[in-house]
């Protein structure tokens, strides 16, 4: 295993990823979650919601690979927190962008605290989003 | 009756265990839009972290079907989530997961739930608890 540093304020790179239905469909077969807020028009609209909802797990997940891409190694991760403050909507036609980030904000112990950012049209989708990473 | 603080610190049998593959690692980091990480590829590949759900959720299953606690998964709100790993999941892990109510804050026809899921190798090894808190709202009789 390749040695892993970090400061504090280090910047993750970050990306974004565009979700469409056919990716809430694969998640639903991938996770074994086929809650039909999540490929339904109907089931969305009898629970008031704008539109057909991605799945919480499927925004935290992706959301991970900010620290999965720079530590090379999942193994590193030891905690993950998220609030899920925010559906992210996906119509049919199209997708939705989120834009997905990190910044340390804490070295003690052998241990990286990372704030993960998760934003969809200016707005925080994870509050709170935070992982902690094992140095070394 | 509905759930309620006096169903803190009831568990659940364990899962029926699960065996992670290859494929099903793979098929996951897809669906994640991760394909890159060599990782999660090859002969011995480990899972993505967030891959511990697949788990959790069975052992959601059997709370949600505990007649006892009146619940609706239609009428719940999945509030945060989190993971604590010992080590990643691995091709060739047998794995169960066990669920215990920690915390019930009930007020009116809402309820705050917080619930650990521990997963476990068939051996016994831990590997991961998933702590998830879940608002709610049940059923009101006008």
């Amino acid at each position: 295993m390749s040695t892993l540093t970090a400061t504090e304020g280090q910047v993750l790179p970050g990306f974004t990823r565009t979700f469409t239905r056919a990716d809430l469909v694969r998640y639903a077969g991938a996770s074994g979650d086929f809650n039909p807020i999540h490929w339904s028009d109907g089931a969305a609209a009898a629970l008031g919601l704008p539109d057909v909802i991605a799945h919480g797990m499927l925004t935290m997940g992706t959301a991970l690979r900010v620290v999965t891409d720079w530590t090379g190694d999942p193994g590193r991760v030891r905690s993950y927190y998220v609030r899920f403050t925010k559906p992210v909507v996906v119509p049919a036609d199209g997708g939705t962008e989120v834009q997905f980030g990190g910044t340390v904000t804490k070295v003690a112990d052998g241990v990286a605290t990372v704030s993960i950012e998760a934003i969809c049209d200016d707005t925080k989708v994870l509050g709170a989003a935070v992982a902690e990473v094992i140095l070394g | 009756m509905p759930i309620s603080e006096d169903h803190v610190g009831r568990s659940y049998p364990a899962t029926a265990p699960y065996q992670v593959s290859r494929a099903k690692i793979a098929e996951f980091a897809a669906a994640l839009g991760d394909v890159q990480n060599p990782a999660y590829a090859g002969d011995d590949p480990v899972a993505p972290p967030t891959f511990a759900v697949l788990l959790s959720s069975a052992a959601w299953d059997e709370m949600f079907a505990d007649p006892d606690l009146a619940l609706s998964l239609s009428r719940t709100v999945h509030v945060d989530q989190r993971f604590a790993w010992r080590r990643p999941l691995r091709a060739g892990d047998e794995v169960t997961a066990t669920l215990t109510i920690e915390k019930v804050r009930a007020r009116g026809a809402t309820a705050i739930i917080t619930i650990a899921v521990d997963l476990a190798t068939t051996d016994g090894e831990p590997l991961c608890t998933a702590t998830s808190t879940l608002m709610h709202t049940s059923e009101v009789a006008a």
